[in-house]
């Protein structure tokens, strides 16, 4: 036993199960982060769209028009439509289509605009969550291996205890001292995926509860206009 | 509208959120390596605990018996030689002496001889030139043939100081051939030894009613194959406990005393056909 033990040794001479469930831990840390970098990509991202299709919604400018401007920008950029604009498309689509055929009454015109921003919002929370059940399994789960590797260690060297005639902190102190790690190393991937996941599920929260408000809103614009010819 | 930001979510950010979490890893790891290296070179104080040792006396009675025998016997050749040296430089001194005495006399017969042959002269200066001559060659032969003899004499000894020389180194050599077969008949011994206390310090676990000062001595005979035949206690320690625990251990060790099987006959039956081991525990606490 050398002077001056760092916990890189320690991971670094860890052996069998110890060692395995510190590579597991490592390795769902690692992925865990991937995860919490992207959340805060998507997430941020569709908060700023948000913000912006609703200032250009409110703008008063004429939704045909606005419907007209998305489908280039999807065709011409190939940039891909998120968020609130989806359930704006979605809505309008429907809308249109029902209203030029002659034979739909105004109500089942209503409802079918609804029903189909009710799908796009279905698709678009969905869009915004995945992932976080992963954090959410990450966060619960990863102090648990590390437990277990901790268990497993210090029975390991309880057993290299039994052996001995004279048994000293010496022998048992290394072995404990590496089955911890597994622990810290446990606690280390559960904390930022469980703080993650807090932080964004209420993120998500507030986003669909503003699509929700925002098709509520729509669907009321779409109504006023359906009733007014 | 649309900022680089997100043109990055186009690909749902994944290529940049798996840099940077694994840079981030990354970084971590190499500040903790850092913090290893920046620490590593200070002093640091151990503080050594008091590791017990189970500790083994070495009292077997016949390796010191066969110490003893053995540094007597180097004693004794040692003696021999220095006696014999001895011997020899008297013999030499003597030879010495022998061979000046005898020059003197042979001067001493030849001043003789040449007044003989002054006094002839004298006597006879009248007599011819050419007995004189004859005389004096005669003389001369006779002392050329003293110097011979003496020569041949000298060498003969000569030859034979070196003859015995020879016969005394030669002894020399096999005694010292005798000492290095019994040092490595000590070593065997000793290695062997060593070898049994090892083992059974090894598989010696002390109850814990052991204390220092206790000694029990077992006695255990062997057969050649290294075989435990029987163990005796020949002094308890007045702990049963302990007592059993150090017969517990000779009878764990004994498989690996198969080894001692390679050793030669005489050198197991001299000192391992029956070996008495003493355990002590020496540097308990209490």
């Amino acid at each position: 036993m050398t002077e001056g033990i760092s916990p890189i040794d320690l991971v670094l001479d860890a052996s069998g199960t110890a060692l395995i469930v510190m590579l597991i831990l490592l390795l769902l840390s690692i992925v865990s982060w991937v995860m919490i970098v992207q959340r805060w990509l998507v997430l941020s991202s569709a908060a700023r769209n948000l913000l912006s299709f609703e200032q250009r919604f409110w703008s008063g400018m004429d939704l045909s028009q606005l419907y007209k401007e998305g489908s280039q920008l999807q065709k011409a950029d190939n940039v891909q439509l998120v968020g609130m604009e989806n359930l704006f498309r979605a809505g309008f689509k429907e809308f249109m289509r029902l209203r030029q055929q002659a034979s739909v009454d105004r109500e089942a015109v209503m409802e079918g605009a609804q029903r189909a921003m009710r799908v796009a919002f279905a698709r678009e929370e969905e869009k915004l969550e995945k992932h976080l059940a992963f954090l959410a399994t990450v966060g619960s789960v990863s102090p648990y291996i590390g437990l277990f590797g901790t268990v497993i260690g210090i029975m390991n060297s309880f057993l290299g205890l039994a052996t001995q005639t004279q048994a000293t902190l010496q022998v048992v102190a290394p072995g404990i001292a590496e089955a911890l790690m597994a622990t810290a190393l446990g606690l280390w991937a559960a904390i930022p995926a469980v703080v993650a996941y807090n932080r964004y599920s209420t993120w998500v929260e507030s986003i669909t509860s503003s699509y929700i408000t925002f098709s509520d809103e729509f669907s009321s614009i779409l109504h006023r206009q359906i009733h007014s010819d | 509208m649309k900022s680089p930001i997100d043109n990055i979510v186009i690909y749902n950010g994944y290529p940049l959120s798996i840099i940077v979490a694994v840079g981030f890893h990354g970084l971590l790891l190499a500040f903790l390596l850092y913090l290893q290296t920046a620490r590593a070179p200070e002093p640091l104080e151990l503080v050594q605990p008091s590791v017990i040792k189970a500790l083994f006396i070495d009292e077997n009675p016949q390796v010191v018996n066969e110490k003893n025998v053995q540094r007597q016997r180097q004693e004794r050749t040692e003696q021999q030689r220095v006696a014999r040296e001895q011997e020899q430089r008297k013999v030499q001194q003597e030879q010495e002496v022998a061979q000046l005495q005898e020059a003197e006399k042979a001067r001493e017969q030849e001043r003789e001889r040449a007044a003989l042959v002054e006094r002839q002269q004298l006597e006879q200066r009248q007599q011819a030139e050419k007995l004189r001559q004859e005389q004096e060659k005669r003389s001369t032969e006779e002392r050329e043939r003293q110097r011979e003899v003496a020569e041949a004499e000298r060498v003969k000894q000569q030859q034979q100081q070196r003859l015995e020389q020879d016969r005394q180194r030669e002894g020399e050599t096999s005694q010292a051939a005798q000492a290095e077969a019994a040092r490595t008949e000590l070593e065997l011994v000793q290695s062997a030894t060593a070898l049994i206390h090892e083992e059974v310090r090894k598989q010696w676990s002390r109850p814990p009613s052991a204390r220092n000062g206790m000694r029990v001595i077992i006695q255990i005979r062997m057969l050649p194959t290294g075989e435990l035949i029987e163990t005796k206690i020949t002094q308890t320690s007045g702990d049963a406990a302990f007592d059993r625990a150090a017969e517990v251990a000779v009878y764990k060790a004994s498989p690996s005393f198969r080894q001692l099987a390679v050793l030669p006959i005489t050198i197991f039956n001299a000192n391992f056909r029956s070996l008495s081991l003493i355990f002590q525990p020496e540097d308990l606490l209490n």
